[in-house]
């Protein structure tokens, strides 16, 4: 790596973890979570960065370097559409074949019983043993190509495991080495690892769906419960085995279900298992996370206001940033809060306005990194990405 | 008057198996049908006003309307829900582009229970499509339901063809889903922001009381 690019990059990951550890580094960095922005700015369909991974890579290192970003997600369009092909996965749509070329993949989710990927009557086996039932139960209702054990076995499940495995080998492989290239390229840090989700939203996205489970929950509340409690430990473990082990990168947690329960149900399926997980990674072994807010959180900020200092970054989206930063500002770094419909909708100098009051409120004292509220889709102007980045860049320093 | 309001009382507090009870007690007995009826929409539209104050959430929306239907089931079984004369009619659909229908599931559900008829579009509907639905039914409501914020193109797009089509004015034009706001509303050319499921609604009977 050049000696400026080495400097650079060294500077940046200081600037990161300092301002995620809630400190004041030199300035405000700016950290990004985009998605589809990024192949729109390099003139790449959505379809290209989908079926082609070195094109996705590609295209978040221009950004990179075009925007002067300090770190990033190297691949926020993480579906790749071999692996979704090699397994036969049927939750996902992806762009050129069920979707517009220039639209995002997209999850699908069962609307009905019928069609969920976990039946009502199947908690027991879920909560007995969850990697027997996703193994054995859940991948063949998933994919089109995988057979239930017992059903006679067919050359498409035998290539459907070994190209499905071979793949994951072969994306996870390239992850590493665009990380490796966003760094020698851009002087850019990676800035997520071990990516995860909370018990309840597993149950609620990827096993029963949320009209299904919004029904047990009062149908079947302890099944809930227990599941959510028996995946704990599950996604503990995908978190920690993910994760930087030099400690400085966190890793994620993108909450997604979590707004719309009451406070008895949130108090109960959602929060305790979450909560366990996050206080593990942090006092066992040092690892902070991401806090993805999807939606508005406002509601549970004394729940999260529990959690350890320095534990988290709290990543605001529809929330009110400047309550947040009221409510938990001394204890976690806070991040993103830079509406998305001002970056589709807005002005240079409006954003611009925004950015630097978010900077001048929320980053006063440090322990803010400059991000929009949700991820950055193609809707976002180019002009009101730059406008983000010169903000940052004019307001931001200490 | 009490006894009567066992079938309410019984599903504002989404008891399941007591709303069914009552329901099949009142059939056996051959009792009158339609305050059935009426006690279960008006829970609904109480479960809906607790909604609004933040006291009732999106489950409590989805399984009682689970419960209704069951009931209605239990009433009628040869048919869905049966409310007497329409209220209106509610174009609805997913814009272009967009493949969720959580959001848009629900606010047809609460339409249907409030006793508008809904031509759902279903997801990723093109913006000639809801053109024809709105030219066809006549629907003076268009419902348009996102997830992504790249989608707040397609709902401009969808606004432009209706008003090429010559039928804006007749249509009013509301846009929901999460990334949805006041100003994406203003910028795409919409009516209204439905905030929620509920609100959409309000906004539906709103026009349709004019």
């Amino acid at each position: 790596m050049a000696e400026d690019m080495d400097k650079l990059y060294s500077e940046r990951l200081k600037r990161y973890i300092t301002a995620n550890r809630n400190e004041k580094p030199d300035r405000v960095p700016i950290r990004p979570f985009a998605a589809e922005f990024t192949s729109k700015y390099a003139g790449f369909t959505s379809q290209e960065v989908t079926h082609d991974f070195e094109k996705a890579f590609e295209a978040v290192r221009k950004c990179a370097k075009d925007f002067s970003w300090d770190a990033t997600v190297v691949n926020m369009i993480y579906v790749w559409s071999g692996l979704v092909d090699h397994f036969g996965q049927k939750y996902y749509k992806i762009p050129g074949i069920e979707l517009d070329p220039n639209v995002g993949f997209q999850y699908f989710e069962p609307a009905d019983e019928e069609g969920a990927f976990m039946k009502e009557d199947e908690y027991d086996e879920l909560i007995d043993s969850p990697t027997e039932f996703l193994t054995n139960v859940w991948m063949p209702r998933i994919s089109n190509n995988i057979v239930a054990p017992g059903q006679p076995n067919t050359y498409r499940n035998n290539m459907a495991w070994l190209k499905g495995g071979l793949s994951l080998m072969a994306y996870g492989g390239a992850i590493g080495g665009a990380n490796e290239k966003l760094k020698s390229e851009c002087g850019t840090v990676s800035c997520i690892s071990g990516p995860i989700k909370a018990p309840f939203d597993i149950l609620a996205d990827k096993l029963r769906g949320f009209r299904q489970v919004s029904l047990d929950v009062y149908r079947q509340p302890d099944k809930v419960q227990k599941a959510c409690e028996a995946l704990m430990p599950y996604l503990y473990m995908n978190a920690k085995v993910a994760s930087d082990p030099s400690k400085q990168v966190p890793v994620s947690v993108w909450l997604h279900r979590g707004t719309m329960f009451s406070k008895d149900m949130y108090e109960r399926f959602f929060w305790p298992t979450l909560k366990e997980i996050i206080i593990k990674l942090w006092k066992e072994d040092g690892i902070q996370t991401i806090w993805y807010a999807e939606g508005n959180w406002d509601k549970w900020l004394k729940y999260t206001a529990q959690l350890p200092e320095k534990s988290i970054i709290y990543h605001s989206d529809k929330g009110d940033i400047f309550e947040v930063h009221k409510q938990v500002g001394e204890k976690f770094a806070i991040s993103g809060g830079i509406p998305n419909d001002l970056l589709a909708f807005g002005t240079p100098q409006e954003v611009r306005e925004y950015c630097k009051k978010v900077i001048q409120t929320v980053g006063k004292d440090g322990g803010y990194l400059m991000d929009a509220s949700a991820i950055i889709q193609s809707d976002a102007k180019i002009e009101n990405m730059r406008a983000m980045t010169e903000a940052t860049l004019e307001y931001g320093i200490y | 008057m009490e006894e009567n309001r066992a079938i309410y009382e019984a599903l504002v507090k989404f008891n399941e198996k007591e709303v069914k009870r009552l329901v099949n007690k009142v059939k056996e007995e051959g009792g009158p049908l339609e305050d059935v009826m009426n006690q279960l929409q008006d829970a609904l539209i109480e479960i809906g006003n607790r909604f609004e104050r933040e006291e009732c959430f999106v489950p409590d929306l989805i399984y009682s309307g689970v419960i209704m239907k069951e009931a209605v089931a239990i009433l009628d079984p040869m048919s869905s829900y049966k409310s007497g004369a329409s209220k209106g009619k509610v174009v609805l659909g997913t814009v272009y582009g967009d493949v969720h229908d959580i959001g848009k599931d629900l606010v047809a559900m609460l339409l249907a229970n409030s006793g508008f008829e809904v031509i759902d579009l279903g997801t990723n509907v093109e913006p000639a499509k809801f053109v024809s639905a709105i030219k066809e039914s006549g629907a003076k409501v268009v419902g348009l339901s996102c997830l992504l914020t790249i989608s707040f193109k397609a709902i401009a797009d969808t606004v432009k063809a209706i008003k090429e089509a010559g039928i804006r004015k007749s249509v009013s034009i509301m846009a929901g889903g999460a990334p949805v706001t006041e100003l994406v509303v203003e910028k795409t050319g919409c009516d209204y922001y439905g905030k929620d499921a509920v609100s959409g609604v309000k906004f539906a009977l709103s026009v349709y009381e004019k």
